[in-house]
């Protein structure tokens, strides 16, 4: 299974940013959440895999 | 004559900035009640500043720097407005304490949470210098 990793990136004015590699769906806000809650970082972007899981649960939804 | 302003940061915990101003090289005094800071000339600052750089640390510098909580508790840097101007204790400067500082917080996160600490990189972009930390999930 595809390793979690966590890119936390930050700038010379001290903002950070959150890159998440093998997240899919709510996971990817439960990290952001866990460094956010220590203010320590300050933007994310949600990738190409958070949308994908999403979209499916919709669509399982949908069918149900 | 020089006189002492106040820069605006986001920093609240006092444990990071005294970690991040040592990473820097500095030995920073610290006061927990606070305490006022005097400058050169007879400068001074006369709220409270909780952890202090002796200017003798400051090369070049006229007045110690200070960082004091406000009614928020988030601490504000005191710096001597010549120092920010000739002696390179400036909005840079002080970007480069909120970087160190918010390394230390995101690794304490880190651990706090459980997350396994994978490397750190620095990198150089055309925006500057920025600090990269990977983490795994356990």
């Amino acid at each position: 299974m595809r390793e979690k990793l966590i890119t936390v990136e930050i700038d010379e004015n001290g903002n950070s940013s959150i890159d998440l590699e093998g997240f899919q769906g709510q996971g990817c806000g439960d990290v952001a959440k866990d460094f956010r809650g220590g203010d320590s970082v300050t933007q994310s972007n949600k990738k190409r895999e958070f949308y994908a899981q999403a979209t499916a649960l919709k669509q399982s939804q949908k069918h149900t | 004559m020089s006189q002492y302003e106040e820069l605006t940061t986001t920093m609240t915990d006092q444990q990071y900035l005294v970690e991040a101003l040592t990473e820097m090289g500095y030995k920073p005094d610290l006061q927990a009640d606070g305490t006022a800071l005097r400058g050169y000339g007879g400068v001074s600052w006369n709220r409270p500043v909780q952890v202090t750089i002796p200017r003798e640390q400051l090369r070049g510098a006229l007045a110690p720097v200070g960082f004091g909580r406000d009614d928020a508790g988030v601490f504000q840097a005191v710096i001597d407005d010549l120092d920010r101007k000739c002696s390179g204790l400036d909005e840079s400067w002080l970007g480069r304490v909120a970087q160190a500082y918010k390394e230390r917080q995101t690794m304490a996160v880190a651990r706090t949470k459980g997350y396994v600490f994978r490397g750190r990189e620095v990198i150089q972009t055309p925006q500057g210098t920025k600090v990269q930390l990977r983490f795994a999930v356990r």
